[in-house]
């Protein structure tokens, strides 16, 4: 089922969770809403499930508008970070909580429940997990159960809260792969909530950068990695290196500027800086290698620019580290490969 | 196991959408649970008060000026003065010895000290009694070196002393469980003695619980009515404390005497409930 | 050096010194007290303690205070529950000052809310007048003494347990598809019944043992109005300590029961929903 948001704005107090977000997603799609805390994600899942009413604004399910329609009737799965799952009820009867408080009429048989719950059970791996209560499960299986019991109901929308942020590393790893598999199998329309940008271009078909309220970004993980429309979509998603400096007929060049208005900022991926021993070119930056972080396949180098109080970070494969024989201390000559140029005047508000 | 309940800090406000019940709903139990609030506690209050005053404030002033109210709240304090700083005392060591050690037989100690909440207080004057009356195990005893605990200011003490004892252990064992030890381990690497470590680390910790724990403990042993009963032997202008003074007039039909003097003790439980939500809403800031 | 063997080490002073006077304290105050009702019973001969405690008078006293007991408590219970519900979960004018006044009970010298009681509900009393049967000095007025003082229990337990209880969990009931009632019933209840059992038999407990605020309300007429602390007070008077302690007796063993249920609850509360 296909979702629509059409203007919806939300206050709590005097401050404004979210300004008017536009936002279509289609049937079957996996998106994450990836954004620092505050900046309006949770609220308008919340207002997507019903647990929140927005102030203006519409939200379509479908063709059908769900705005003023109850969270108990829009038929939503909701993951929560910290599960939710009832503390008193077995791992069974968490999972089968949604058929069984459906009225008579639409309730299926005991057998017909207990044959959902073995398949959904079985589906999340926990098919001898039954009879437990929750308080005897780690992270990685309560939120698994969470999901059998989100599903239980059949959703045609499935929405997770920060799903695995209270759960450790390897465990969310192996959770994220298990949802992108659920999802390919399924294809129920998905939105999840992350802070975490690794995890949003990890599973997400589309990810919605959002910013104090507002969507910075839409687009695919490529697109908003390298692509990024704003420098706080730059910033959030990986590291990156900013460079002062100035427009002259449309060619950035490095060096600080005293005039505000002609500021001119570039940003560098780690990646995309080039070291050289040799000046390539009139304004290249000239740096000091400080630190040479050598674990892995990718070699971290931590320079500072000359004559300036900045720490840049760049990344080499190890041949081509190897290559260069970088030692700490010595002078170098840096290149944006390939950079994006920010105006500043153009983001101030 | 009366009149004991522990400390607990600021209420979060909960409103969220679906956690809400109908407007009518809500309205319909707030106003039952204030109808019985109000019948059950505002109202006996409030008359309290106004008996107090239905004949006059000449007569009100007269119950309360009384030669026997007088002994009566004399004989009041001088058991508060007795009982609550020795509960304290007992109250600190035993929460000391029972939070910061391991040793067999804590809980049996934590059961035995929690023991006099669950019996009546008409026994808890009884087992004095059984002590000290001429029949009891120090009869002969006290006969022979001429001494009254029975009837007398003594046994209002001890009898006070055991309804009231837990109080200040029950507040302050929970609290320093929950505190740990490792400040004062800290002070002691730090070259500071056992004594120093108690006023300068613990001391200042507890303070809130402690206060706490003495305002209850105190208001028990104003109020304690069966246990001094037993003991007391109801001698007018001697071992009549403000309580049995009260039973006194109402049995001898002097209402409002007995509402006058029943009014200065509602002001007292009055004070203990401001100053027990004083010392919540403190402890919740510091604790 | 015996001490060391039963505690484990610490660096903190003072173990000797607290426990020895803890010990000292408790034994003298409440061990050596106590014991005294169980080596005078000891001493009556079965028959005479039998005599003593199955006393028609004494039948009637137990059948009052179990009832009236049992009856309040339960007033206690949906009263309690419903109280502490609306103090965490809704706003109103003067609520802080209600949260408050809870605690009156607590704080009220039994004596004075005996009075106060007696004085609303007698016939002519500003409640009584109203009602079309008679309270005080039946067993209907014990029972509303006994509700008065357990008040605060069932409140004072259920209070945190609303207010530390997860709301996602009630969100995660309403989308599943659950209407408001379906997660009181099915969601909050189960949650709150280990807090509200624990404060009905403190409750209970607690009205079993109450004298101040009970025999002025009581009338105190022997096989009608008796409580049966209420006997030991009046054998007492009449110098039968033996029947006196016999009572008593009986009366601390359920006292003992009833805080065996009490650490029961809290047992299987913690083993069900928090070990593994």
């Amino acid at each position: 089922m296909s979702i629509q948001i059409k203007e919806v704005s939300k206050t709590f107090g005097s401050f404004q969770a979210l300004k008017n977000i536009n936002l279509d997603i289609q049937t079957g799609e996996l998106v994450a809403l990836l954004g620092p805390s505050g900046s309006g994600k949770t609220s308008l899942l919340r207002i997507i499930a019903g647990l929140e009413e927005a102030d203006n604004g519409v939200i379509l399910f479908g063709n059908e508008e769900m705005t003023h329609i109850r969270t108990t009737e829009r038929k939503v799965g909701f993951v929560f970070q910290h599960y939710a799952l009832f503390k008193h009820m077995t791992v069974f009867d968490n999972v089968a909580y949604g058929l069984k408080v459906r009225s008579k009429r639409e309730r299926p048989s005991k057998k017909d429940i207990k044959r959902k719950v073995t398949e959904l059970l079985s589906l999340v791996k926990l098919e001898s997990f039954a009879d437990r209560y929750p308080s005897q499960l780690s992270g990685g299986q309560r939120q698994r159960v969470a999901l059998a019991r989100a599903l239980a109901v059949e959703p045609k929308v499935l929405l997770l809260d920060e799903p695995f942020g209270a759960l450790d590393a390897k465990v969310r790893k192996e959770l994220r792969r298990w949802l992108r598999r659920l999802h390919d199998e399924f294809h129920i329309t998905s939105i999840f909530v992350t802070h975490d940008q690794e995890e949003a271009l990890d599973v997400a078909d589309r990810i919605v950068v959002m910013n104090e309220g507002r969507i910075e970004q839409i687009g695919s993980p490529e697109e908003v990695y390298e692509q990024p429309n704003s420098p706080f979509v730059y910033d959030f998603l990986g590291n990156v290196n900013v460079f002062h400096g100035r427009l002259e007929n449309g060619k950035w060049r490095n060096g600080d500027q005293s005039d505000a208005e002609q500021q001119a900022l570039a940003y560098v991926r780690p990646h995309d800086l080039v070291i050289e021993r040799e000046k390539p070119t009139e304004d290249a930056v000239q740096a000091r290698v400080m630190h040479v972080h050598a674990v892995g396949r990718t070699v971290h180098i931590e320079l500072k620019e000359e004559g300036a109080e900045r720490f840049l970070e760049a990344e080499l494969p190890k041949e081509q580290y190897r290559e260069l024989d970088l030692q700490t201390g010595e002078t170098v000559f840096i290149r944006p490969n390939q950079l994006k140029v920010f105006i500043p005047a153009d983001y101030s508000i | 196991m009366a009149g004991h309940i522990s400390l607990q800090y600021g209420s979060k406000q909960v409103d969220k959408k679906t956690a809400r019940e109908p407007l009518l709903v809500r309205i319909l139990l707030i106003t039952v649970a204030l109808a019985f609030l109000f019948l059950f506690l505002l109202l006996p209050l409030a008359a309290i008060f106004i008996k107090a005053f239905e004949q006059g404030i000449g007569l009100y002033i007269a119950s309360i000026t009384d030669p026997d109210a007088v002994s009566a709240i004399k004989l009041t304090l001088l058991v508060v003065v007795l009982t609550v700083p020795l509960n304290a005392l007992f109250g600190i060591t035993a929460a000391w010895a029972i939070t910061k050690f391991e040793f067999k037989g804590k809980s049996l100690l934590v059961t035995l000290i929690d023991l006099p909440f669950a019996i009546s207080p008409v026994i808890a004057g009884l087992v004095f009694v059984l002590l000290f009356s001429t029949h009891g195990l120090f009869g002969d005893f006290l006969f022979q070196h001429d001494i009254k605990i029975l009837f007398a200011v003594p046994g209002i003490v001890l009898a006070t002393l055991f309804v009231t004892f837990p109080f200040v252990a029950r507040e302050l064992i929970p609290l320093m469980q929950a505190q740990g030890s490792a400040e004062e381990e800290a002070s002691l690497t730090l070259g500071a003695n056992g004594w120093k470590t108690f006023w300068l680390v613990t001391l200042p910790n507890i303070k809130w619980g402690l206060l706490y724990g003495v305002i209850l403990c105190n208001a028990r042993a104003v109020g304690e009515f069966g246990a001094v009963s037993v003991v007391s032997g109801h001698i007018r202008g001697l071992t009549n404390t403000m309580p049995l003074h009260i039973e006194i007039l109402y049995n001898e039909y002097q209402f409002s005497a007995a509402f006058a003097v029943a009014s200065l003790m509602s002001i007292l439980a009055i004070v203990t409930l401001i100053l027990k939500n004083i010392v919540e809403w403190k402890s919740g800031q510091h604790g | 050096m015996r001490v060391k063997r039963w505690k484990k080490h610490s660096i903190l002073p003072g173990f000797g010194l607290s426990l020895g006077f803890t010990t000292l304290y408790v034994s003298l105050l409440v061990l050596l007290p106590l014991a005294m009702i169980f080596v005078n019973t000891a001493s009556m001969s079965w028959a005479g303690f039998w005599a003593a405690v199955t006393e028609p008078r004494v039948l009637a006293s137990y059948r009052l205070s179990f009832g009236a007991s049992f009856a309040a408590a339960c007033i206690n219970v949906v009263f309690g529950v419903l109280i502490a519900w609306v103090l965490v979960r809704y706003s109103f004018p003067g609520k802080r000052i209600i949260d408050g006044l809870v605690d009156l009970p607590f704080a009220l010298p039994t004596a004075v809310a005996g009075i106060a009681l007696t004085t609303l509900y007698t016939e002519t009393g500003w409640v009584g007048q109203f009602l079309p049967f008679k309270v005080a000095f039946t067993p209907i007025g014990i029972i509303i003494a006994l509700t008065f003082i357990g008040l605060p229990f069932v409140v004072r337990m259920v209070q945190p347990v609303l207010q530390n209880f997860d709301q996602e969990t009630e969100e995660a009931s309403a989308i599943l598809g659950a209407g408001r009632l379906q997660t009181f019933w099915k969601v909050i209840v189960p949650e709150i019944i280990p807090a509200a059992l624990t404060g009905f038999a403190l409750a209970f407990a607690r009205a079993l043992g109450e004298y101040g605020s009970v025999v002025f309300i009581a009338g105190n007429m022997p096989m009608k109005t008796e409580i049966t602390p209420l006997m030991i007070m009046t054998k007492l008077e009449q110098y039968d300590y033996e029947g006196a302690t016999a009572i008593a007796a009986v009366m601390l063993i359920i006292s003992f029961v009833l805080l065996l249920f009490i650490n029961g609850v809290q047992w299987w509360t913690n083993r069900k929903y928090t070990h593994s």
